[in-house]
């Protein structure tokens, strides 16, 4: 085993990268040493995709002044995927606009920029998602992906 | 694309009233089609008038949206259950 793959399996043991970008960077190594070392072979793709965003609130069953909502929503990828790509649809003239609004508010980002291989990226990204959050009110808020 | 959405169920339930409806979504998916055949004509000249200033193309790629968003709605699930009020959608 290399030096540079020791300092990777390190890194991914103290929880500095992710799994995924010791795997890339593994990869680089075995391609840089023309696959002299063998290493363990995953394949591409082996996580699955996520397929639903879930978000549930569940009120606190104690609270004062009767419980709030229970929320359960599952909302399919490709809706999502479909709704970002609707994005493409808006005329250069709003695009200005929103741009104007998200500058008003101290955000200063271009929504032209935004690109179909950035949203498969973010989409992909999305798969690491998880919010756990237990409100001042005992509601339990959660957000993932499955 | 994903296959388009077969059913829809709404359920919505108030303190006075229940209301639920199971949606055939694979029967209006024909109708919906016989619709726009009987229109294309009309969408075709609107799209080919609207051409030049660009408004045509955004038009047919909006169209083709709608239809991959429809499609995309399969697996969509909304459950809000408050004290006195609960709303159900889901789409399978």
């Amino acid at each position: 085993m290399t030096e540079n793959k020791k300092k990777i399996l390190e890194m991914l043991a103290d929880k500095k990268i992710s799994v995924e970008d010791a795997y890339r960077l593994l990869g680089v190594i075995d391609a840089d040493e023309g696959g002299q070392e063998s290493t363990p072979k995953v394949e591409p793709g082996a996580k699955a995709r996520p397929k639903y965003l879930r978000v549930n609130i569940i009120p606190d069953p104690d609270a004062v002044g009767g419980s709030g909502d229970r929320v359960n929503v599952r909302v399919p990828m490709s809706l999502i995927r479909a709704g970002i790509k609707l994005t493409s649809l808006i005329p250069a003239e709003a695009m200005d606009k929103v741009n104007g609004a998200l500058k008003d508010k101290g955000i200063n980002f271009d929504v032209r920029s935004v690109k179909s291989e950035d949203i498969e990226e973010l989409i992909e990204a999305l798969g690491e998602l998880e919010v756990d959050v237990v409100s001042g009110r005992g509601e339990k808020v959660k957000v993932y992906v499955e | 694309m994903n296959r388009p959405p077969m059913l829809m169920h709404v359920k919505i339930r108030g303190e006075n009233s229940n209301f639920g409806l199971w949606l055939p979504l694979f029967l209006l998916i024909p109708l919906a089609l016989v619709v726009l055949i009987i229109l294309s004509p009309l969408i075709l000249i609107g799209i080919l008038a609207l051409w030049p200033s660009g408004w045509g193309k955004l038009a047919l790629l909006a169209l083709w949206a709608a239809v991959v968003s429809f499609c995309s709605l399969r697996g969509l699930k909304v459950d809000i259950q408050g004290p006195r009020e609960s709303v159900f959608i889901s789409v399978v």
